[in-house]
Parts: structure tokens; sequence; C-alpha cells
């Protein structure tokens, strides 16, 4: 597996010239080291614990272990690698010619090597440096077209904020070293069970602040809406897909294995800040004219939703349910490895439109169903995904988040179960306001009529990149109508983190797909599989209608109602669409508008320019002023940078002189 | 042995000609005489090299003695000399501080460090002349960084730092490894070299080898 990423990463600098065979090179063999990674990670899942030391020296220790989590981490990977590498042959196309197709195919293998091997490492130090290896390398992904200011801008943003994050993760580990006495993340393990609760407190909050800049949690998420636009979107997908998903596993790793869960509070910092990514997340996509800004943010969203699952699991572990405990965190991965199929599908689509018809403006395009069919159905699959409908993957795990959240009446402690009850509430309307962006997205990107020359000369994309997308939308429909299958693999996942196996004793599978969850009044019931069923019934007499549909004919005459919709601009727009959503949370996006006349004459009005903006409220209020106090303390500091080389040597000198004086008074 | 050949009359005197050489590149404004006065510097310290050598009767000083005579006081000056001729520099210096100034300073940075050595208890009476004439030369060549404008002087003012270090050193040590010393000498060979390339391509840059106009470079 290492060994085809190493291929791909070399093969494609040597190669450089030739553009084409350079892709293939490069991607087909990330394909083939996904595939075996897959297999790979198949195995540890249902076998036993992978461990390779090669170094055992007592200076340098370090070496590679693999569980079931970090199997199930390296089987999401290599699942969206499959997909998007295969895309990306087809996608890199557009570069031929302008960009190095060498440098994308080296850092594109590099990044997903790096993130496997930040799955398997073992040992802080060595985490910390392929951690540090992975921030770089998607950085230089980020920039890769960096010809364009706003990418640069981007690049700058986030290699910031990561490393504020590994600032934290270092701390945070340091404090377990210091506990430990050695960097081993064994030693965390049994450190974590003897540290005091002052220390364990602080080693989460810092953990929890470090990853959480990666996962892109509110109010740390400043960085996606920028970083993943600017990127290529096959890297994109990957960075929203995969890369924010190696944080939440070692926010895993860290709760549960190192600190044993044990900290009443932590449980609901992670819910309430799940929940409000989750809501803020949706709220800032909804009006996002970009389209991979607005997926940016929808991933902000599904982290938050995550973190929802992964929070009431630890609520539910520190009051001693670890049943439901386990259905919470069965949720949680669930909708990672769902978020990461259906994420990577719509970045990718994303990237098809962004391809044929250079432009990721929404409200540049519109009516390319007809230009592109294949995509478009793709996509559509994409996004019933993601707005949670049945049968598709989203709603399986949405469900089983909400079941988790709602059997909180089991616990009793007040302030939990209104917490809990909270979050549920937040998450319903999350999961509306999805279902709202989504529609917008796809309504306005595809349907209607071309509301611009870019989205008038789309043309189906080519056959690679409908198979990467191909393969993520059967991944959705799968994960949706079959859950019965998946679930008791991810059971023996959380069965090793938590201790206990929910399957056996909660959930139980029946015919027909069907899974059911006990309560006390009764028994929550799915079948997904009946949902699809029942769906395609609905749907056949719709398909009769649509095959034996008459040639429609308009009548129109006198007030012209009936009439035809002829230009673009009758249409209603993408902005149009979300401005209820912008008017009900005005208080948060703090909408500016600015309206511009010019007139020839007094009473003709020759042009009329009208701008709306949101705000960027946690760029306004939070990062900004940190931001200016940093420059003027560094102006200050310019003061003593003159540039000249004799101040500088006057600095040396001076030092020196009161160095020698120093020495005068001590020794005499 | 070590004391007494630093206590003997004529090092004394030879280091007092150093200082003095010193002080006669801080008090000059020409060029000309700056280079020529590091010329004899390094010519007097190659004979505190010969006369270490001669009492100690180690030969690899003779070799190191040798190096300095034909490097440091023919070979740097020769270098010199042939980058004022090559660029056509004005021959006069510009200072930050004026001579007199310069002068007093330099005197009291003497002061400062014959009381610095004086107040490290380790060091014995004798050689402890050696050793704050050393220092001085450090600190003075560090002044003479600073204090002037043209590159060139900021390159002859390492190169009374390296001599002070080369002083100091065999003072302490009566000749350290000729290993090492090579080494030394093939670093200041090298370095005057590079920093007579630098100006050539500072004064193609600026029209001009006046230091401070590196001040444009800052953003």
């Amino acid at each position: 597996m290492v060994a085809f990423y190493l291929i791909g990463a070399i093969s494609s600098v040597i190669l450089n010239k030739k553009d084409s065979i350079c892709s293939y090179f490069s991607f087909f063999s990330a394909a083939a080291g996904a595939l075996i990674g897959a297999i790979f990670s198949i195995s540890v899942i249902f076998g036993e614990t992978f461990y390779l030391t090669p170094s055992q020296d007592s200076y340098l220790k370090f070496g590679f272990f693999v569980d079931k989590l970090s199997a199930f981490f390296i089987l999401v990977i290599s699942i969206s690698v499959f997909a998007v590498s295969i895309f990306s042959t087809g996608y890199v196309k557009e570069y031929f010619g302008k960009k190095n197709i060498g440098h994308l195919g080296f850092l594109y293998n590099i990044f997903i090597l790096s993130m496997i091997f930040v799955i398997c490492a073992n040992n802080a130090i060595m985490f910390l440096i392929l951690w540090e290896l992975m921030s770089i390398i998607s950085f230089f992904l980020v920039v890769y077209e960096h010809e364009k200011p706003e990418t640069r801008k981007a690049g700058f943003i986030y290699i910031v904020m990561t490393h504020i994050g590994t600032g934290f993760i270092l701390l945070s580990f340091m404090i377990f070293a210091g506990a430990s006495g050695s960097f081993s993340f064994e030693t965390f393990n049994a450190a974590g069970m003897t540290m005091t609760p002052l220390l364990k407190d602080l080693a989460f909050i810092f953990a929890f602040i470090g990853f959480g800049a990666k996962a892109g949690i509110v109010p740390l998420h400043i960085w996606l809406p920028y970083a993943h636009p600017a990127a290529p979107s096959n890297v994109s997908a990957l960075m929203s897909g995969v890369m924010i998903k190696t944080a939440i596993f070692m926010m895993i790793r860290v709760f549960f294995d190192f600190l044993g869960a044990s900290g009443s509070w932590w449980g609901y910092v992670v819910l309430a800040v799940g929940t409000i990514s989750a809501i803020l997340g949706i709220l800032y996509a909804v009006v996002e004219p970009d389209m991979k800004r607005m997926l940016a943010f929808s991933s902000i969203e599904n982290i938050g939703i995550i973190l929802i699952g992964l929070g009431a699991s630890m609520i539910f572990f520190a009051s001693g349910k670890p049943i439901i405990s386990a259905i919470a965190a069965i949720a949680a991965l669930y909708h990672l490895l769902n978020h990461s199929v259906f994420k990577g599908l719509l970045f990718i689509g994303a990237g098809s439109i962004l391809y044929s018809t250079h432009t990721k403006n929404i409200e540049e395009l519109g009516g390319i169903i007809k230009k592109m069919p294949l995509s478009a159905i793709l996509i559509l699959i994409g996004v019933l995904s993601i707005s949670a409908m049945p049968p598709f993957s989203g709603f399986v795990s949405e469900w089983l988040t909400f079941q988790s959240l709602l059997l909180s009446f089991n616990l009793n402690n007040n302030f939990a179960i209104i917490m809990l009850s909270i979050s549920a509430a937040f998450l319903a309307l999350t999961g509306a306001l999805a279902a709202y962006c989504f529609l917008k997205f796809f309504g306005m990107v595809f349907l209607a009529l071309p509301r611009s020359e870019h989205a008038r000369h789309a043309k189906e994309v080519n056959i690679p990149m409908l198979a990467g997308m191909g393969i993520f939308a059967l991944l959705s429909i799968l994960l949706g109508i079959l859950p019965v299958y998946v679930l008791p693999v991810l059971d023996r996942i959380t069965a090793s983190f938590i201790g206990t196996g929910a399957f056996s004793q909660s959930i139980s599978a029946g015919t027909f797909g069907m899974i059911s969850i006990p309560s006390s009044q009764g028994i929550s019931i799915l079948t997904p599989v009946l949902l699809a069923i029942l769906l395609i019934l609905m749907l056949i007499p719709a398909i009769i209608l649509l095959i034996n549909r008459k040639t429609w004919q308009p009548n129109y005459e006198t007030w012209g109602c009936g009439q035809p919709i002829s230009t673009a601009r009758n249409e209603y727009s993408a902005n149009a669409f979300s401005k209820p959503v912008q008017m009900w949370f005005k208080s948060l996006y703090r909408p500016a508008r600015e309206t511009e006349v010019t007139y020839s004459s007094p009473y003709l009005k020759e042009s009329f320019k009208f701008e709306s903006r949101i705000e960027q409220v946690f760029e306004q209020y939070l990062y900004n002023p940190v931001v200016d106090f940093v420059m003027v303390k560094s102006r200050k500091a310019k003061l003593i940078q003159t540039g000249s080389i004799h101040a500088y040597l006057g600095y040396i000198f001076g030092i020196l002189i009161i160095l020698f004086m120093f020495v005068i008074a001590g020794g005499s | 042995m070590a004391e007494v050949v630093f206590g003997s009359k004529i090092m004394q005197l030879l280091i007092a000609f150093i200082l003095v050489s010193t002080f006669m590149i801080l008090g000059s404004t020409r060029l000309y005489s700056c280079v020529r006065a590091f010329g004899i510097q390094s010519f007097l310290l190659a004979c505190v090299a010969g006369i270490v050598a001669y009492s100690t009767g180690k030969y690899d000083i003779y070799i190191v003695a040798l190096l300095t005579l034909i490097i440091k006081s023919a070979v740097i000056p020769y270098i010199f000399i042939y980058i004022i001729r090559e660029i056509k520099v004005k021959k006069e210096i510009e200072l930050y501080v004026n001579i007199s100034p310069s002068l007093i300073i330099g005197g009291t940075l003497v002061v400062i460090s014959y009381y610095l050595i004086r107040s490290i208890s380790i060091i014995s009476e004798l050689s402890s002349l050696a050793l704050s004439a050393s220092m001085s030369l450090v600190s003075i060549g560090l002044f003479i960084m600073i204090s002037r404008k043209k590159a060139l002087m900021q390159m002859l003012g390492i190169l009374i730092m390296e001599n002070g270090l080369f002083l100091g050193a065999i003072s302490l040590t009566n000749g350290m490894p000729l290993l090492v010393e090579l080494g030394i000498f093939f670093d200041v060979l090298i370095g005057v070299l590079i920093m007579g390339i630098l100006i050539f391509r500072i004064n193609k840059t600026f029209e001009s080898i006046d230091t401070d106009l590196l001040k444009n470079l800052i953003g």
C-alpha cells in the first residue's frame, strides 16, 4: 500500500514532462494503494491489531499500530481516495499545459500517505511530525493555483490556523508526556488513569482546541471556507471528506483511550460545540453563492453532527450507560463514513461543474441538467444523501444520532436530558436547513434556464470523472439501504474503545434489513430496504405519467400568464431563494446593503446597482481584533529593525559592552 | 614557557605596537593608510607567532607565523588594494563617528578590556597583557564596523577582530593544533574573497559601496 503511494509520488515527479502519462501513473497508483489499504483495514477490523515497530531504540522509539479504530479510518480514507483518484485522472486534464501535473501528483500521493501514517502513529513525537507533514502538504495543495491572490490568502489563513491547532496539540501531549514520562501512546493510555483531574481537564481542553482547529469547529472554522474552495476540487474532496476526519479520529483516541472519557462535563462541551458548529455551518452555507464555499460550510455542519454524536456518547459513557454510549458512537462513526462519501461526491461533483463551466458561482449557473444529465443524476444522489432523505445514506446516520439523543430519558440527570433535547432540536433545524440549502444548490445549478454564457456552454464531463462520482453515488445508496450490514462492523469498532458492543444487547437486525432500537416506551424501527421499495413503488406512477405525457401546449393570451420564461433574468435567483433565511436570521448575518443609483437626467435612472453582503461574525469580532493587536505590536517592533547594517552591529556591540561590564562588576 | 614568552620585553613591545597599529586604522581617513596599517598589524602578529614558535620550539607554529605573514600581511592587503582600484572608490572614509571621538572611544574600549581581563582571576598576570590587547582588538574591530560607512571598512573591521582572536588564541594556548590554524586561515581567505565579490555586487547595484544605502532594501 505504502509502496503504491510512493510509486505514485515518485513517478509523477519523474514523468513531469508528459502531462497525461504522469497523471495516469500517479492517480492510478494512488487508487491501487487505496484498494490495498481498504482490504488491509477490513482484515484488521475483523482480525487482530497490527503492529510494526521498525525502531525499538530507547531514544528513538517509533512504530505503527493499527487497531480497529484506526483501521476504520484507513478504510474511510481508502474509499475516498479510490474514487477521487479515478475522478482525478479525468479532472486534471484541465491543468494540462497550464500547471505542473507532476507536482500535483507528488503532493497528492504524499498527502494521502501522511494521513494514513498519522492514523497509525504510536508515538507522540512521530505523530506531531506526521501531523505537520500532513498540514504542510495540504497547504501546498491549497496554494496549487498560487497565481490567484485569493488562493494565497486562503493558504495563509489555513497555515496560521493549523499551526495554532498544532500548538495546542503539543501542549496537550506535553501534559501527557509529563505524566507518563514517555512519548509513546501506550504509556499515555496508562497515564490517563493516574493523572489528577485538573491535568486531565487541561489535556482535554488543549486537545479539543487543537484537533478542533483541524476539524473546523466553530469558532476555529474560519480557514475551511477559504482553503477548501481554493484547492483543486479533487484535493478539496479529500481535505473535506477525509483530512478533517483525522482530527475526529484523534479526538476519539484522546478522549476515550487516553483520558478514559472520565470528566463529566467534557461531553457537554463537545455536544455544545458540535451543535453550534452544525447550526452555524449550515446557516452560512444557505446564503453562500460560491458552491465550493457552500460545501465547505456544510462540512462544518457535518463535523458538528459528528461531534454531537461523539459528545452524546461521552455524556452517556460518563453517566454509566455504555450501551447507549455505543449507539451514539456508532451514529457518529456512521455519519463520518457517510459524510466522507457524499461530501466527496459533492465536491467532485462541484469540480465537474467547474470543469465544464469554469465558474463556481451558483448565480451564474442553471439549466445544465440538459447538458450534463449523468452528472446531474449522480450529484442529485449526493444532494439527497446530504439532505438526509431516505433511503440515502445521510438519513440513516442522522436517524441514529436522533435516536441516541432521544434515549437521554434513560439518564436520571435533568441537566443532561435538557442539553441533549436542546441539541436534538437544533439538529432537527440543521437537517431542515441542510435540505433547504441543497435544494437551492441543485435547483439553481441544474434546473431552469442558463444564467450566463458559462452555463450555456457546459458539456458532459469525461468518463473517469463520471466513474469517480458513480462510485461515491453507489456507496451512498448502499450505505443508505443496507445499514444492517454496516452497523455490526461499526459496532466492533466502537466496542473496542467503549468496552461494550451495542449490537447484541440493544440494536437488533430483522428481516428486510430492519433495525430496531428498544426503548422503555417502545421500539424504534427503521427498515431502509422497505422504505426504498416503497419509494420506488411511489415513483412508478410518476414515471408512467412521465412516459405517457402528451405534448403540453400552453395557451397564452390576455394577461400573458402562460407565457414561457424566455430569459434568465426573469428567473428566481439563488440569493432570492435564500432570502427568507437571511431575514429570519438577520441578527446573525448582519446583512449590509448598498444601493448606488446613477441618473442620466433628474428623472431617468441610468443604472441601478445593488450590493448586499453578509458579515462573517467570527472574523469580524474575534479574529480581526487579534490580528490588529499583533500588527500594532509588530509595527512597534519594526522600529528597531532599521535595515541598517551599522545599527545591527551596534546592537551586538552594545550587548557585548554590557556583558563586559557585567563580568567586570561581578569579578572584582 | 608561556609566562616567560609573554612577559618578555620584546613581546610587550610587539603587543603595544599591534595596539598602536589598530589606532592607526581608527585614526586615519584614507583607505590606503588603513589597509597599510592592517598589513603592519598582521606583520607584527606574525612576529608574535614567530617568537612563540622560537621559545616553545614547536615547528608547526613557524608554519602558522609564515602563513600569517603571507596571507594576512600580503595577500589580503593586495586584495583590498585591487578592489579599491577596480571599483574606483573615493579614497576617503565616510564616518558616522568622527576621528577624535573614535580615538577616545577606542581608548575607552582598551581600558574596559584591560579591566575585563584583570577581573577574570584564573588568567595569570603575564599573559593577561596579550589577552587584554586581543580583547581590545576585537572590540575596536567591531566598533570600526559600526562607525564606518564603506563596505570595505566593514570587511577590514572583521579582519581586525579575527586578528584579535588569533592573538588571544596564541597567547592562551601557545599555538593551537596546526589543523585548526590552517582551517582558520582558509576561512579568512575565503571570507575575504566572498566579501570582495559582495562588495563588487553592492557597487554594481547601488553605484556606491556605502552600506547606508542598504537600508533601501527593507520593505
